[in-house]
């Protein structure tokens, strides 16, 4: 693994990796440290870099509309995750056991649906919401958020069953076991960091999700990220806030994505052909 | 004869496995997209009852298209968007990706940090980038006073508008093609350029014959990915600058997101939909086809 043609890193080299992570990163802290700051230190000019930190942004997020969609964030994002891992799985398991032809047409077939651009799912979504009353709940968002992840799930935990040896089965299979027992009691337990690294990039499609959720929620089943955008549009404008809500909907998001750093590439190749 | 059996039962297991995700995909997948041609077929919109219905000149939307100047401007835009959008992250990935080529724990522990902007949720880069270019409160225009030096308000400038989502995207997405030229670059094995090395080679000559033709094939899939997400900027676009100044940043996705849900003329937005799905299925077909032939040349 280490043999590979990484030049050894030279002072030089780690200094101007640093300054090229800080200026990467810069608006990313800038927003960050606005979160701490009071409104009036937020126009302040030039802008204090030493200032003592307030709390009063997530405070007063926590007191108002912004914490329940928060929870609706955090439900329809895992409550999809669940329900994408329960249809998934088995699926994955079947198409990387089925030696039948046509499996990597369908495994591709499979992907393409994730490639549209959302918008061409918004529209006959939110008609049908509109007509069954779907609309601005949080069963539409899992409903829809299900349907986005599962091609992922599929795509994700393929490779994970291929690795697991098929002899393995079959000795079991001899000994008579029945297939399902076999595929709950042997293999599920083998590609257990594999669902869980496919479970944390569901959950982090779900709850980045701003489209779907601006087009097919209203006020009930508002998630975190559209009201972070509300206020901007109604409350005039409280960057104090807006930063707050802002580091609030990413907290998960980071802390998340360093727990799968491994498996990120696959996990963003599979949704980067979403579209 | 029990071997037939297991075969059986496993083969049984195999399509109960499969079926339910089969018929949720069709249903929440295929099942929308026809009925999208179907009501891009009408005139359909939420005010006029009955209109879901009509299907007296079912190609009436698409006739509209060529002769609406702003279906067509939305077309140039999304291609501006794209062509510079891809052609930056390509390029400043690489170089990101060629820097932090090194064996270092430190490097490797810093790496995670380069992928922040990937995996922030859209609508955050798009707030951050909101920050940045507001006047009264950005760092880039404190700078800009410090230094005496007037910058123009970007986001609503004819000139500037397309340049400054341009950026923004490829801040979000430059870390996606760095982690995968980086994966490529640790597959050329050290041998390759110790040999270049040995026969007197400088280190430009090194990029140039044996780094770059190893990453090519990287290069163009990452490019390629990026196009086709590239169509996915509507968080930037919408909180940026709404498709403006006039329709300088309106690209085709925002255009069909306009037309549904802010005049409710959703046959006709459908149809624009319908045409942009069919532009990014083309093009994806029209890459991986070359990337076949590409494999079957070498």
């Amino acid at each position: 693994m280490s043999e590979h043609s990484g030049r050894h890193a030279t002072p030089g080299r780690l200094v101007a990796i640093t300054i090229t992570l800080l200026i990467l990163l810069s608006p990313f802290l800038w927003l960050l440290q606005m979160s701490f700051k009071s409104n009036d230190q937020i126009l302040q000019f030039p802008p204090p870099l030493i200032f003592t930190p307030t709390l009063e942004n997530y405070i007063s997020l926590w007191h108002s509309a912004f914490s329940a969609s928060f929870v609706n964030s955090l439900l329809s994002a895992s409550l999809s995750t669940a329900l994408a891992l329960l249809f998934g799985i088995p699926a994955a398991y079947a198409l990387s056991r089925w030696a039948g032809r046509g499996k990597h047409g369908l495994s591709f077939a499979i992907l393409v649906t994730r490639m549209a651009p959302p918008i061409a799912f918004t529209i006959p979504f939110f008609l049908f919401y509109r007509w069954i009353g779907l609309l601005d709940t949080i069963t539409g968002l899992v409903l829809v958020y299900t349907s986005f992840n599962l091609p992922l799930v599929i795509w994700m935990m393929q490779p994970f069953f291929d690795t697991v040896p098929i002899s393995l089965e079959e000795a079991a299979l001899v000994d008579g076991a029945r297939t399902r027992t076999v595929f709950t009691k042997i293999v599920l337990p083998m590609v257990t960091p594999g669902i869980a690294a496919t479970a944390i990039l569901c959950f982090l499609y779900a709850w980045n999700d701003f489209f779907f959720a601006l087009i097919l929620t209203r006020t009930n089943a508002r998630t975190a990220p559209v009201a972070v955008v509300n206020f901007m549009n109604y409350e005039g404008w409280e960057w104090g806030k807006i930063a707050a809500g802002g580091s609030l909907v990413m907290a998960p998001v980071l802390i998340f994505s360093l727990a799968v750093r491994r498996y990120l590439v696959s996990g963003l190749t599979a949704g980067a052909v979403k579209g | 004869m029990k071997q037939g059996g297991i075969d059986e039962e496993r083969r049984r297991f195999i399509a109960f496995a499969l079926t339910p995700s089969l018929i949720v995909l069709f249903a929440v997948a295929v099942l929308p997209a026809i009925y999208l041609v179907v009501t891009s077929l009408t005139p359909f919109q939420l005010t006029a009852p009955g209109s879901a219905t009509d299907f007296s000149a079912p190609l009436r939307n698409y006739g509209l298209l060529p002769g609406d100047p702003r279906f067509v401007n939305s077309l140039v835009v999304q291609a501006k968007l794209s062509f510079w959008g891809v052609l930056f992250q390509v390029l400043l990935g690489m170089l990101l990706a060629l820097l932090l080529n090194v064996q270092s724990r430190f490097v490797e522990f810093a790496r995670t940090f380069f992928l922040i902007p990937m995996v922030l949720p859209p609508i955050v880069v798009a707030v951050i980038w909101k920050l940045i270019y507001t006047p009264d409160i950005s760092p880039l225009y404190y700078a800009a006073q410090a230094l005496h030096f007037t910058m123009p308000a970007l986001t609503s400038s004819v000139d500037f508008a397309l340049t400054a989502i341009i950026i923004a995207d490829t801040w979000e997405w430059l870390p996606f093609t760095f982690l995968m030229v980086l994966a490529a670059l640790q597959t050329i094995p050290d041998e390759y350029s110790e040999a270049a090395l040995v026969d007197g080679a400088n280190r430009l000559q090194i990029f140039w014959y044996v780094t770059l033709p190893f990453i090519t094939p990287i290069l163009v899939i990452s490019g390629m990915f990026r196009l086709i997400d590239s169509v996915k900027a509507f968080p930037l676009i919408f909180l940026l600058t709404s498709g403006g100044p006039g329709t300088v940043t309106e690209v085709t996705n925002y255009y069909a997101y306009l037309l549904a849900f802010d005049t409710n003329e959703i046959g006709y937005s459908s149809a624009v939909t319908v045409v942009m799905l069919l532009l990014v299925a083309g093009i994806s077909l029209g890459l991986v086809w070359m990337g076949r032939r590409r494999e079957a040349m070498a």
